[in-house]
């Protein structure tokens, strides 16, 4: 695979965050901030040779301009309990990033058991007596589900499952950006992301392939989930075994805002996906206005009980 | 086109592939010293040409600028390979025979067309298209469940569930851009596949007639006149759209292995392999005509003159009389009843 070669590696000097601990490839300039958690203890070292490269890249689209357009939209619109000091965040501190993911691919056998409901009709008689003591037949249909066992085999590729490969980038804060559209990869080369500030793959392959083919297992249940014939199912258990498994190496886009907003506090962080524009990003409550409102709201529920109650005290 | 094979399904890849499009296996990246010329336009790269950073793009602007510098930037998209038919399909039905079937369409579209369809309908141009398709081969392990009458106790339904190795073989899927998926779906079932050709033969006396006028498109050396259809849908993209497509064909296909006489809710679940694809073009005429200002599309099949559909205008005047003859009989009724009463 492409990526062994020297002149496959990240552009850049390396640098290593204190904070966060992302490793990053930085080009062209001698000092830097993380992107991730504003932290300004960023350090230079030398490269890892040892660390995977990238194979695959979807690259950015658009500018940072709009990025940071969609970030002002995002940010204004953020509850009236966010804390001001992250709506007053500088939204030039926005930062390209190219994180490191793992793209997983796999053919999934799967067996399977359940119990699949079937729905049938029944004509429920029966008698009741009227208050006046007269006797009534009652006649009505009644839908009931008969419950039948099915065992059988799925088959299919699994296909497009990332992993966040990433030290500053969780799992998470990835899949809640994603999907990327992988028609548009392309194949890696430094000069696809010269200028951009690019994090070298951090975490262990191993580790990246388990937790990808937990995803897979999950994705094979949600597939059965629809696969299932009858009314409805219940007790479906279902045993997966992955084969020709493939963990491709790729460098995925992502516009990071990382705000100190207080010392005490972790960074605030935005994500933004550099190629579809989703946003995703918890914002900080102002606990003052949380107080404040429920105080409001308090002596309004109050003075309704004082008005109640013909104002006496 | 076809390079190798995806070591995972078997699948054939073509240049440029940079995943399996069946199963997403990265392919390889080819030996540098391997790689054919270099000529071709396949690097893509955003490269400040003063400074050689690659910051701002503005795709507003189309061309590019240097955040740093101001510089404007080369920009090599992402461009998958711009695909042509490999084969066509012969064209079967000349000029003269298209336009007498399109006549009898127009002469026979029932009551509610104008009387004058047939005599004052204008056409405005009558063009041979040979039109984008993929042809494809894949072998696919089925997995199916379904709700059937067989083995049913006091529901009417029992579950079932089965697996089958099926082999799908010239399956057609459209690739047009021109033709809507349903007129194409019509198209398909007549065309006789035996009779296709390299794209670039010549046929003696197959469309003695060339179309007046250059035809925008025609590919050099391609039947005379004849616009043959680019490939415009991405090649990745266009696989996509051909699993859906056999998973459908799979869904059909697996119902007669369903025991019983009454079936429902069949599912299936492909494992596709040893895909092939190949790019063909496949020849109608298509009719673009007026009436009363009004434009109208008609298409008549290549190879088959019988097989002729489109839109054609209604006579509002007639279909306002059937509702009011509706109407006042409704009223009538209502009037006999409420009398009766």
């Amino acid at each position: 695979m492409a990526g062994s070669s020297a002149d496959l590696a990240l552009p850049g000097a390396m640098f290593s965050c204190g904070t966060c601990g992302a490793g990053l490839a930085f080009a062209g300039v001698r000092s830097e901030t993380c992107p991730y958690c504003a932290s300004p203890s960023v350090v230079e070292r030398p490269p890892d040779p040892g660390r995977p490269q990238p194979e695959l890249v979807v690259a950015f689209t658009g500018d940072a301009a709009l990025a940071r357009r969609q970030l002002e939209r995002w940010l204004g619109s953020r509850t009236w309990f966010a804390d001001a000091r992250i709506k007053r965040a500088r939204v030039e501190d926005l930062r390209g990033v190219y994180v490191p993911a793992y793209l997983y691919s796999a053919v999934a056998h799967t067996g399977y058991t359940a119990s699949i409901g079937e729905q049938y009709t029944e004509i429920e008689t029966r008698e009741t007596t009227d208050p006046e003591g007269h006797k009534r037949t009652e006649v009505r249909t009644v839908t009931r589900t008969e419950y039948r066992p099915l065992s059988g085999h799925h088959v299919g590729y699994v296909t497009d499952l990332m992993v966040s490969a990433s030290a500053g980038l969780t799992d998470a804060e990835l899949a809640a950006i994603e999907p990327y559209d992988y028609l548009h990869l392309r194949r890696y080369s430094p000069a696809l992301i010269s200028g951009w500030i690019a994090e070298e793959f951090s975490r262990d392959p191993d580790d990246c392939r388990r937790a990808s083919r937990e995803a897979a297992v999950d994705d094979v249940g949600l597939r059965l989930r629809r696969f299932m014939p009858g009314d409805g199912h219940s007790d479906l258990a279902w045993r997966t075994s992955v084969t020709w498994e493939s963990l491709a190496p790729v460098l995925v886009p992502v516009w990071v805002l990382a705000v100190r907003y207080r010392a005490d506090r972790r960074p605030l962080r935005v994500v933004i996906n550099g190629q579809t524009g989703a946003i995703a990003g918890k914002v900080p409550l102002a606990g003052w206005k949380i107080a404040l409102a429920v105080l409001i709201a308090a002596g309004i529920a109050a003075a309704i009980a004082w008005l109640w109650h013909g104002g006496a005290p | 086109m076809t390079a190798s094979a995806c070591t995972r399904c078997q699948t054939a890849l073509e240049d440029g592939d940079l995943r399996c499009a069946i199963c997403a296996l990265p392919v390889p990246a080819p030996d540098a010293a391997a790689r054919p010329g270099d000529g071709a336009p396949r690097a893509r790269i955003l490269r400040c040409r003063e400074c050689g950073a690659a910051i701002a793009f503005s795709p507003a602007a189309r061309a590019p600028h240097c955040g740093f510098c101001g510089a404007t930037m080369a920009i090599e998209q992402p461009v998958d390979p711009v695909e042509a038919a490999q084969r066509r399909v012969l064209f079967a039905v000349d000029r003269v025979a298209a336009e007498a079937a399109l006549r009898g369409w127009l002469g026979s579209r029932g009551w509610f067309a104008p009387r004058a369809l047939a005599g004052d309908a204008v056409f405005e141009s009558l063009t041979p298209l040979s039109w984008a398709a993929w042809l494809v081969n894949a072998e696919a392990r089925v997995a199916w469940t379904a709700d059937s009458d067989a083995g049913a106790q006091r529901s009417a339904w029992a579950p079932h569930a089965g697996e089958a190795s099926l082999a799908f073989r010239d399956i057609v899927v459209p690739a047009s851009r021109g033709l809507r998926e349903v007129e194409a779906r019509l198209l398909i079932p007549y065309y006789d596949l035996n009779r296709m050709v390299r794209i670039d033969r010549d046929v003696d006396g197959e469309l003695p007639e060339a179309v007046p006028g250059a035809v925008p498109g025609a590919a050099p050396g391609a039947l005379p006149g004849a616009m043959i259809e680019r490939f415009d849908a991405q090649r990745s993209a266009a696989r996509r759209h051909v699993q859906e497509r056999i998973a459908a064909l799979a869904r059909v296909r697996i119902e007669p292995r369903i025991p019983g006489r009454r079936y429902r809710n069949v599912h299936v679940a492909c494992l596709l392999e040893r895909q092939t694809t190949e790019r063909i073009a496949l020849p109608a005429w298509i009719l673009a005509y007026r009436f009363r200002g009004q434009p109208y599309r008609a298409i008549v099949h290549g190879q088959r003159a019988e097989v002729v559909f489109g839109r054609s205008p209604v006579d509002w005047t007639k279909v306002g009389w059937l509702v009011a003859m509706l109407a006042t009989a409704a009223a009538a009724a209502v009037a006999l009843w409420l009398a009766l009463r």
